[in-house]
C-alpha cells in the first residue's frame, strides 16, 4: 500500500474540532438542568398549598407584597440594565461596559438586602409549618442564585481590566448574562407563586 | 513525499507510551484525558461491586434462615440500605460515567470530552462522597437505614438526635453523586452534539452514542428533581422543617414523588447505555448489521420521553388515587412497545448471523436472555392488581436484580471484555472469561429466579425475618449469593493479570466495524488528534458494500504503526 | 428442474411444519403455565382473589409464550448459527425489514392495551379503596363517609411501631383482626408515626397507612381460615415482627366472639417487637439507632403468636 505517502491532511477535514466553543452550549444545559430543580420546588409549593390542612402558621393569614414589589421591580430592570453593558462591551467600550455592569451589581445587592429586610421583619421562621419551610427555602435558595450572579459579575469585572482577554471575557459576560436572565425569570415565577397567590 | 521522522502523536502525547514507565501514577492524579479518567471511574467501581457484592452476601447470610439470628435487626437494616445504595451509586453510576468517557471520543472520532477539567473534577467527587458514605457506617447509630429509598417519616426520625448521623451523610454523598452526575451529563450531551466527526449525522452514530445521549439527557431533566426532594428532607431531618413531617402539616407522599420523578428515569439511565452495549456488540459477534438500525436509535428516544411520565408506578398501593393509578398504568404499558423494538431487533440481528461464542458474547446472550425474563416481570408488575398483591414483596426485589444484575452488569461485563484489548492494549484470557460468565449465570439465576415464588406468596421485602413457608427459596437464593461471590474471583483475576501480562492486543481483535477500532490499541492521548475519518456509513455494514469511512485502510494502516 | 422445485417447495413446507408446530407447542406449554400459576399464589380468601390471580394467570401465559418465542428463536441461532472455528466469515447481510418492524411495533402495543384494559377492569372490580384525608397531627382522625355501602365495620386499623391495633364499632380492641365471612367489611387505616402497610397475601390486597390521613378500605372475605397480615412497607428495626393474624369465621362465630370479647379486661396485646427490644436491653443494647417499640396495644383480645396460618 502506498499509504505512508499521503499527507495525512490531504483528505480531511484538520483540526476543525476546537476545545473551546462550546462552553455556552455546556452553560445552556447547566441552566435547563438547574431550572428544574426550581421547577420541582414550584410543583412541592403548589401541591402543599393546595392540600395541606394548616397551611399558614399560627398568626399569619399572608404576607405584604409591597416591598417585595419594589424589589421586583428592582431586579426585573436589572435585566434591561444589564443587556445594555452587554452591548457596550460588543461596542468595545470598556469603561462603558464595566460602569453599567456595576450597576447591575448594585441593583442585585439591593435586592439581596431587600429579601435580608424582608426576612428579618417576619415573624415565622423555617420551622413554622410548611408554609414556612417554603417559603424561606424557595426565596433562600433563589437568594443563594442572586448572591452568586453577583459575585461572577464581579469576577467578570476583574477579569475586564486584564490586558489582551477580550475574546474569553466576552464569552463569560454572555454567559453570566444569560444566568443573570435566568435568575430573573424565575423569580417572577416565584413572585407570583408566592406573593400574588395567597 | 513527506517523510515522518518522529510519530507525531508521540510528541503531542503528555504520557507517550502508555505502557512505559512511571505510567501507572496517572491514574491517580487529576487527568484530564477522558481515557484515563474512564479507568479511573471504572476500577473505582470496580472495587465498590466487591463490596456491594460482600454487603449483599451478609444479607442473604441472614436470609437463609427464617429468624434474625445473625445480626441485631438494627443491623440488618444498615446493611441492606448500604448494599442498596453502594450498588446504586458508587457502583453502577460511576461504571456507567466510566464506559462513556472511555468510550464516546473515540467512537466519534472526537480528541477528548467537551470539558476535560470539568470530567476529571466529577471523577474527583466519587471517592469523596464515597468516603462521606461509608464513614457513615462509624458514626453514633449507625449509617443509614431506612433503604435506599430513604422515606420519611422514618428516614428522618433520628432516634439518637445527633446532628451528624448517618442519614445526614448519606443524603449528603447522595448529593455530591448527583452534582457528579449533572457535571458528566453536561459533558457528554454537549461533546455528542458538537464534536463528532466529520460526515457523522445522527443517523450515522453508533447506537451506544445514542443511547448515551438519550441516558445523559434523562438525568439532567430527572435528578435536579432528586436534589430538590434532597434538599428538602435534609431540612427535614436537620433544621426542623416539615415538608414532609406530619407534626407541621408535611405530606410524607409527595417525597415519593420527588423521588420516584428522578428514580424512575435512573433505572433507564442505567439500562439504556447497556442496550447500547448489546446492540454494539451483537453485529460484531453475529457479523451481521444491526437488524433496523434506525428503528432502533429511534426506540432509545422513546424509551426516554416515556420513562419521564411513569414514575407512579412505584406508588400504586402507597396513597395515590385510583385514577392516577389508572394513568400511570397506560403509560408504563407503553414503554414496553419501544423496549421490544430493540430486543427483537436483537434477536433479528442474530438469525442467519455467523455466531462467535466469545466471552463478550455470551455476556450480551445471558443478558437479552434474562432481560425478556425481567422485562415480562416488569409488565406483570406494570397491572395495578397484581402490583398490589406482590408490590413490596420478593417479587419485586427478584424483577429488578433480574434487570440491574442479570441484564445491566451482564452488559457491563460484556462491555468490560470487548472494550479491554483497545484501551488496555492487552488481550485477556479468554478461558477465565467463560468461567466467569458460567459461575455468573448459575449464580444470577439461583439467586432471583426463586425469589420471585417467594414474593407471589406474600414475602415483603427488607425483612429481616420471616414466616418459615419462605424457607427454601430463600436457601436456594443464598446459595446462588455465595456462587456469585465466588465468580467475582476468576473475574478479578482475569483483569489484574491480563493486564499486567496479557498478550499484545492488535488495534482490531474482533475484526469489528467502529471508529475506535481505527485506533491503535491503546488509542493515544487526542485519539484522532486532528486527522479525523469522514464517516460515510453507520458502522454495523458487515457483508454490505457500504464502506465505513473515507480511506479505511490508510486509518487501518496507521493503526497498526505503534509507538 | 422438477426435483429442485420440489426440493425448495419441500423446504418450504419443512419450514412452515416447523414454525406451526413451534407456535402450538408454545402455546401449549403458555396455557399450562397460566394453569400452573393459580398454585403459585396463596389460598384464594377474599372476593378479590379471584379477579387478581386470573390477570395474573393472563400475564403468565401471553408472558410465556413470549419468553418461549424468543429464547426458542435464539436456541435455534445458537444451534444452527455457530461458527465453524475459525471461520470468521460475515452472516447474511440483511439491514431491515420496515414490513416486520411495523409488524412487532404494532402487536405488542395492541397487547399491552388489552392487558392493560383488562386489570382496568379488575380494579373497578376490586372497589376496595376509598378515601384519603388528611387531618392534623395531635388529633381525633375524622369520620369519613364512604360512597359505597359496606356490611360491617369501620374496624379502625392501628398500626404502630411494630404492632397492631384494631378497634371494633362496639369498642372491642384486639390484636388479631377477627371477620366474618361474606361481608362487606370496612377499615379505617390509621397511623401516627411512620409509613405502614396493610397487606394481606392470602386477599390480594395491600394498602399504606400514612402517617397524617386516614385511608378508607373495604374487602369481603370468602373463605374461613387464618391468613397473615403483614406490614410490608418498611418501618423500622422491628418492621419484620410487626405482622398478626386475620381470621375469617363464620357469621354464628364471629357474633359470638364479638360477645365474649367485649366482657374482657384490657392487657397487653402481641407485641414480639418489644419482647425483642429488651432481650437487646438485656445484652447491653448493643446494635445500631432504633426508635424504642410502641407499647403494647391495650386490648381485650390479646391474639395468639403461634397460631398456624393457612397462607
Amino acid at each position: 500500500m502506498l499509504s505512508e505517502n499521503k499527507n495525512p491532511t490531504i483528505n480531511h477535514n484538520p483540526g476543525h474540532v476546537k476545545h473551546d466553543g462550546h462552553n455556552m452550549t455546556g452553560f445552556i444545559i447547566f441552566l435547563c438542568s438547574e431550572s428544574i430543580i426550581f421547577f420541582a420546588f414550584f410543583v412541592g409549593y403548589g401541591i402543599l398549598k393546595v392540600t395541606a390542612p394548616v397551611w399558614y402558621p399560627e398568626g399569619i393569614d399572608g404576607i405584604a407584597v409591597k416591598e417585595p414589589l419594589i424589589n421586583t421591580v428592582i431586579l426585573v430592570s436589572s435585566s434591561f440594565v444589564i443587556y445594555f453593558a452587554e452591548k457596550s462591551l460588543h461596542k468595545k467600550n470598556l469603561w462603558g461596559f464595566r460602569s453599567i455592569w456595576f450597576i447591575t451589581m448594585l441593583m442585585g445587592s439591593y435586592f439581596v438586602y431587600g429579601q435580608y429586610i424582608e426576612w428579618s421583619e417576619l415573624s415565622f421562621s423555617l420551622q413554622s409549618g410548611v408554609f414556612g419551610g417554603m417559603f424561606y427555602l424557595l426565596t433562600g435558595f433563589h437568594g443563594l442564585h442572586v448572591i452568586t450572579g453577583i459575585l461572577l459579575m464581579g469576577l467578570m469585572l476583574y477579569r475586564s481590566f486584564l490586558p489582551n482577554n477580550y475574546q474569553r471575557g466576552e464569552m463569560g459576560v454572555e454567559s453570566v448574562s444569560l444566568f443573570w436572565h435566568f435568575v430573573d425569570v424565575i423569580w417572577i415565577i416565584l413572585f407570583v407563586l408566592i406573593y400574588l397567590w395567597q | 513525499m513527506t517523510i515522518i521522522n518522529y510519530d507525531q502523536r508521540l510528541v503531542k502525547s503528555k504520557n507517550p507510551y502508555p505502557r512505559g514507565p512511571n505510567d501507572w501514577k496517572r491514574f491517580f492524579s487529576f487527568n484530564t484525558d477522558a481515557k484515563v479518567i474512564g479507568i479511573q471511574y471504572i476500577v473505582t467501581a470496580l472495587f465498590f461491586l466487591l463490596l456491594g457484592g460482600l454487603l449483599g452476601m451478609l444479607v442473604r447470610g441472614e436470609l437463609i434462615t427464617p429468624p434474625s439470628d445473625l445480626f441485631d435487626p438494627t443491623v440488618y437494616n444498615g446493611l441492606y440500605t448500604m448494599h442498596g445504595t453502594v450498588m446504586l451509586f458508587l457502583f453502577l453510576f460511576p461504571m456507567l460515567s466510566g464506559l462513556t468517557n472511555l468510550l464516546v471520543p473515540p467512537m466519534i472520532g472526537a480528541p477528548d470530552m467537551a470539558f476535560p477539567k470539568l470530567n476529571a473534577l466529577a471523577f474527583w467527587l466519587v471517592p469523596v462522597f464515597s468516603i462521606i458514605l461509608l464513614l457513615s457506617f462509624f458514626v453514633p447509630g449507625g449509617p443509614a437505614s431506612s433503604g435506599w429509598w430513604s422515606y420519611p417519616p422514618i428516614s428522618i426520625q433520628n432516634p439518637l438526635g445527633k446532628m451528624i448521623n448517618g442519614e445526614m451523610l448519606w443524603i449528603t454523598a447522595i448529593s455530591l453523586s448527583g452534582i457528579s452526575s449533572i457535571m458528566g451529563a453536561v459533558n457528554f450531551v454537549t461533546t455528542i452534539i458538537r464534536m463528532r466527526a466529520p460526515g457523522m449525522g445522527f443517523f450515522k452514530m453508533p447506537i451506544f452514542i445514542w443511547t448515551v445521549l438519550a441516558a445523559q439527557l434523562l438525568q439532567l431533566l430527572g435528578l435536579p428533581a432528586l436534589t430538590g426532594g434532597a434538599i428538602m428532607l435534609f431540612f427535614d431531618l436537620s433544621f426542623g422543617t416539615s415538608f414532609f413531617r406530619i407534626e407541621g402539616g408535611g405530606d410524607p407522599v409527595l417525597f415519593q414523588h420527588f423521588f420516584w420523578f428522578y428514580s424512575h428515569p435512573a433505572v433507564y439511565v442505567m439500562v439504556l447505555p447497556v442496550f447500547g452495549i448489546f446492540s454494539e456488540l451483537f453485529p460484531v459477534y453475529a457479523r451481521k448489521p444491526l437488524f433496523g438500525y434506525k428503528f432502533v436509535a429511534v426506540a432509545s428516544f422513546g424509551i426516554t420521553i416515556l420513562s419521564l411520565v411513569v414514575w407512579v408506578h412505584h406508588m400504586f398501593y402507597t396513597g395515590t388515587p385510583m385514577w392516577m393509578r389508572n394513568l400511570f398504568m397506560f403509560t408504563t404499558m407503553l414503554i414496553a412497545v419501544p423496549t421490544g423494538v430493540k430486543v427483537f431487533a436483537w434477536i433479528a440481528t442474530l438469525w442467519g448471523g455467523n455466531l462467535r461464542l466469545s466471552t463478550p458474547m455470551l455476556f450480551c446472550l445471558g443478558g437479552l436472555f434474562n432481560f425478556i425474563f425481567g422485562g415480562i416481570t416488569g409488565v406483570m408488575l406494570a397491572t395495578v392488581p397484581v402490583d398490589i398483591h406482590v408490590g413490596n414483596t420478593y417479587f419485586v426485589v427478584a424483577h429488578f436484580h433480574y434487570i440491574i444484575f442479570n441484564t445491566i452488569a451482564f452488559g457491563i461485563f460484556a462491555g468490560i471484555y470487548h472494550w479491554f484489548p483497545k484501551f488496555t492494549g492487552r488481550m485477556f484470557y479468554e478461558g477465565l472469561g467463560k468461567v466467569h460468565f458460567a459461575l455468573t449465570f448459575v449464580g444470577a439465576t439461583l439467586n432471583w429466579l426463586p425469589l420471585h415464588w417467594a414474593g407471589l406468596l406474600g414475602m415483603p421485602r427488607r425483612v429481616a425475618s420471616y414466616d418459615p413457608e419462605f424457607a427454601i427459596w430463600n436457601v436456594i437464593a443464598s446459595i446462588g449469593a455465595f456462587i456469585l461471590g465466588v465468580a467475582s474471583i476468576p473475574f478479578i483475576l482475569n483483569m489484574v493479570s491480563s493486564w499486567v501480562r496479557g498478550k499484545a492486543a492488535p488495534p482490531n481483535p474482533w475484526r469489528a466495524i467502529g471508529l475506535e477500532w481505527l485506533l491503535p490499541s491503546p488509542p493515544p492521548h487526542e485519539n484522532f488528534e486532528d486527522d479525523i475519518p469522514t464517516v460515510l456509513n453507520e458502522p454495523y455494514c458487515y457483508g454490505l458494500d457500504k464502506p465505513f469511512v473515507q480511506d479505511e485502510q490508510f486509518y487501518i494502516d496507521k493503526s497498526f504503526k505503534k509507538h | 428442474m422438477n426435483t429442485k422445485i420440489k426440493k425448495n417447495n419441500s423446504k418450504k413446507y419443512l419450514t412452515i411444519f416447523i414454525i406451526i408446530s413451534a407456535v402450538c407447542i408454545n402455546s401449549l406449554i403458555s396455557l399450562l403455565m397460566g394453569y400452573w400459576s393459580y398454585n403459585w399464589l396463596p389460598v384464594q380468601a377474599s372476593e378479590a382473589a379471584n379477579y387478581v390471580d386470573n390477570l395474573f394467570a393472563f400475564e403468565t401465559t401471553i408472558g410465556t409464550f413470549i419468553f418461549l418465542g424468543c429464547t426458542g428463536t435464539m436456541a435455534w441461532i445458537l444451534i444452527f448459527n455457530r461458527a465453524p472455528k475459525y471461520d470468521e466469515s460475515n452472516g447474511a447481510p440483511i439491514e431491515g425489514n420496515v414490513k416486520l418492524e411495523v409488524i412487532w411495533t404494532i402487536i405488542p402495543l395492541i397487547l399491552v392495551l388489552a392487558i392493560a384494559t383488562f386489570a382496568t377492569k379488575v380494579n373497578y372490580k376490586l372497589e376496595n379503596l376509598g378515601s384519603k384525608t388528611k387531618y392534623n397531627f395531635g388529633e381525633e382522625a375524622p369520620f369519613i363517609e364512604e360512597k359505597k355501602p359496606f356490611d360491617f365495620g369501620p374496624i379502625d386499623v392501628i398500626s404502630r411501631q411494630w404492632n397492631w391495633e384494631f378497634i371494633y364499632p362496639n369498642g372491642i380492641h384486639s390484636s388479631e383482626l377477627h371477620l366474618p365471612i361474606n361481608k362487606r367489611t370496612n377499615f379505617r387505616l390509621i397511623t401516627d408515626d411512620v409509613i405502614h402497610s396493610f397487606y394481606i397475601p392470602a386477599f390480594r390486597l395491600k394498602q399504606d397507612i400514612i402517617p397524617g390521613s386516614v385511608i378508607t378500605y373495604s374487602l369481603t372475605p370468602i373463605r374461613k381460615g387464618v391468613f397473615r397480615l403483614r406490614d410490608a412497607m418498611f418501618s423500622g428495626a422491628y418492621f419484620s415482627q410487626n405482622q398478626t393474624n386475620v381470621i375469617v369465621e363464620s357469621e354464628d362465630v364471629f357474633n359470638k366472639w364479638i360477645s365474649e370479647t367485649v366482657k374482657k379486661e384490657l392487657q397487653n396485646g402481641l407485641n414480639p417487637a418489644g419482647r425483642l427490644y429488651d432481650k437487646r436491653l438485656k445484652n447491653g443494647n448493643r446494635g445500631w439507632a432504633t426508635v424504642e417499640p410502641a407499647p403494647a396495644p391495650k386490648v381485650q383480645d390479646v391474639g395468639l403468636e403461634d397460631r398456624p396460618h393457612d397462607g
